[in-house]
């Protein structure tokens, strides 16, 4: 007999132990999240509540100020909002096209060994941590901005500006940017690419109208996580930045402020209604980047749908 | 007197170190339909893609030997391969419409060779369309995305679509074998059609469709040509004997 009963019942409870094991394990990394989010949304709407031990704040004015002076008690974030959108869509303008022909070039036009060590390049670019990206660009970068801005008769403040925040989210966004596409196009099929070629069609129209456009929507998901970094990186763009007190800001020789920098600076030398609010200006950040999540992911799927 | 519209000579093919074409010599008749047959992995596929030089594609593959066409050998180094193959289509196994409209499908030959006047262009995808059948089918829809026809209307699409660039040849890569056989006895019939105004060469496993449709037929076998006739002949009285088991199912 090669059923042996007693087996098959451990063997069934061991299942069973495992199983609930598994969930177990499911449940508590889920339960993070929502401990997470509850404290920050507790924490972070509590200024605006009647009865806030340090003086209740109009969530409006909240919302849609131009001043930020903790030095007063004045906190409005409006303009930051529409600072952190224009500096991470820029930074997405200017990184998205050199990605994705990086990509095209890695996964069809350079030769096999250039193109493995090229994307073993952009790995590595992507797991550089963000601090070092911040000196990079406060030592180089503004540098070669405030030597730019002083030839053409502009002053900076030493270099920090939105410019800088620009150039740095584009270089940080880069290899996520540059890997997901290269995955993309690798997934093209190759039948489209033949029967391309043997329409007459050269390798570089080929390229440009069959691969890309057949990979775009995976070019797509790749813009929406680097916005999603651009968004969230706080450390590096803190270090350029400059924090302006008021705004919007659109010159791009200016300082300016974006979300993540007003969260950080000087978080750990305050307390009160300054620190309390850092935790509202998160929720905020949260929303920004769930609502354009949801406009792009929106925005892809009409692209997509050919 | 035939038109010859390929003369192959003393075609060997490489892949890395292995040979898989074995001294190939024909010569491909124009306005005809030529077929080639032969089991699995015996050289016919490889044979067809080096006709519009497909086979370059691919890595540590190497072509001895020539093929004229119209008195030049497409191997030569003068050969351009852009312009080869737009005088000679393929129509690939799976059919492979792009993801994009029915009509960006089939303008996107023309369009790839600079033909941007909006008139010509409609006129080259409702004549396509019409000469593989498929026009009444999607008259309403031209603009609507190719990916949502049936397998059988994709396949008769790629068909159009290398129609739309009026080439002399159009290649056929097994062009049924993954198709219902409604659609495929509609692209046998459509492939009778075609053969006045082009030169058809196909590959295929179904013997019937063989015998059917073209006038001449080549038994491949380990990447050598065994025999070529035409097709009533090799069908009827076979002069080798590894065709006569070949087309009489005793293997393959």
């Amino acid at each position: 007999m090669l059923v042996n009963k007693k087996r098959v019942k451990r063997n069934k409870s061991l299942d069973k132990f495992f199983h609930g094991f598994f969930m177990a394990m499911a449940l508590l990394s889920a339960s993070f999240i929502v401990i997470i989010v509850l404290f920050v949304f507790a924490k972070g709407i509590s200024p605006f509540l009647p009865g806030y031990e340090y003086g209740q704040v109009n969530i409006i004015s909240f919302l849609t100020g131009s001043l930020y002076r903790q030095d007063q008690g004045i906190y409005g974030i409006g303009f930051i909002v529409i600072n952190t959108l224009v500096c991470s869509f820029l930074a997405l303008l200017l990184s998205f096209p050199i990605s994705v022909l990086t990509a095209l070039f890695i996964a069809k036009i350079a030769p096999k060994k250039l193109g493995a060590i090229m994307q073993s390049v952009v790995e590595l670019l992507a797991s550089v941590p963000s601090v070092v990206y911040g000196v990079f660009a406060a030592g180089v970068i503004a540098a070669l901005i405030k030597d730019l801005a002083s030839s053409l008769g502009i002053t900076t403040f030493g270099g920090s500006s939105m410019l800088a925040v620009i150039i740095l989210l584009a270089i940080m966004i880069f290899p996520t940017l540059t890997s997901m596409a290269t995955t993309a196009i690798k997934a093209v099929d190759k039948d489209l690419e033949q029967a391309s070629l043997a329409l007459g069609a050269t390798r570089t129209q080929t390229n440009f109208k069959i691969v890309l456009a057949a990979a775009k929507s995976g070019i797509f998901a790749g813009a929406i996580l680097g916005l999603g970094r651009a968004f969230g990186e706080a450390t590096a763009v803190a270090m350029v930045a400059g924090n302006k007190l008021f705004g919007p800001t659109f010159d791009l020789f200016d300082i300016t402020r974006t979300l993540t920098s007003t969260m950080l600076a000087g978080l750990k030398e305050t307390s009160g209604l300054d620190y309390d609010i850092r935790f509202s200006v998160g929720l905020v950040l949260i929303a920004v980047i769930f609502v354009s999540n949801w406009v792009l992911n929106y925005v892809k799927k009409k692209v997509g749908n050919n | 007197m035939e038109e010859i519209c390929f003369d192959v000579k003393n075609v060997n093919l490489f892949y890395g170190e292995k040979q898989a074409l074995k001294n190939i010599n024909m010569q491909l008749l124009k306005h005809k339909v030529t077929a080639f047959i032969g089991p699995s992995g015996c050289g016919k596929s490889t044979f067809i893609r080096c006709l519009n030089r497909m086979n370059d594609l691919i890595e540590g593959c190497k072509v001895e030997g020539e093929i004229f066409k119209d008195g030049q050998d497409i191997y030569s180094a003068k050969q351009d391969i852009v312009d080869l193959r737009t005088h000679v289509g393929m129509v690939f196994q799976k059919p492979n419409p792009f993801p994009m409209s029915i009509y960006d499908n089939i303008a996107y030959g023309p369009r790839c060779q600079g033909l941007k006047d909006k008139k010509k262009l409609d006129e080259i995808v409702i004549t396509s369309l019409k000469q593989v059948a498929l026009y009444d089918e999607v008259a309403d829809r031209l603009h609507e995305s190719a990916m949502g026809l049936s397998g059988g209307q994709q396949q008769r699409l790629c068909i159009a679509r290398c129609i739309a660039m009026s080439p002399e040849v159009i290649l056929m890569d097994e062009p049924t074998s993954a198709l219902d056989p409604i659609s495929t006895a509609k692209i046998e019939d459509l492939v009778l059609e075609l053969k006045k105004e082009y030169t058809i060469i196909i590959v295929t496993h179904n013997m019937q469709q063989a015998a059917r449709i073209s006038d001449y037929t080549a038994f491949f076998l380990m990447g050598e040509v065994i025999e070529m006739d035409i097709t009533d002949k090799i069908f009827a009285s076979p002069g080798d004997k590894r065709t006569e088991n070949y087309i009489t199912g005793r293997f393959g």
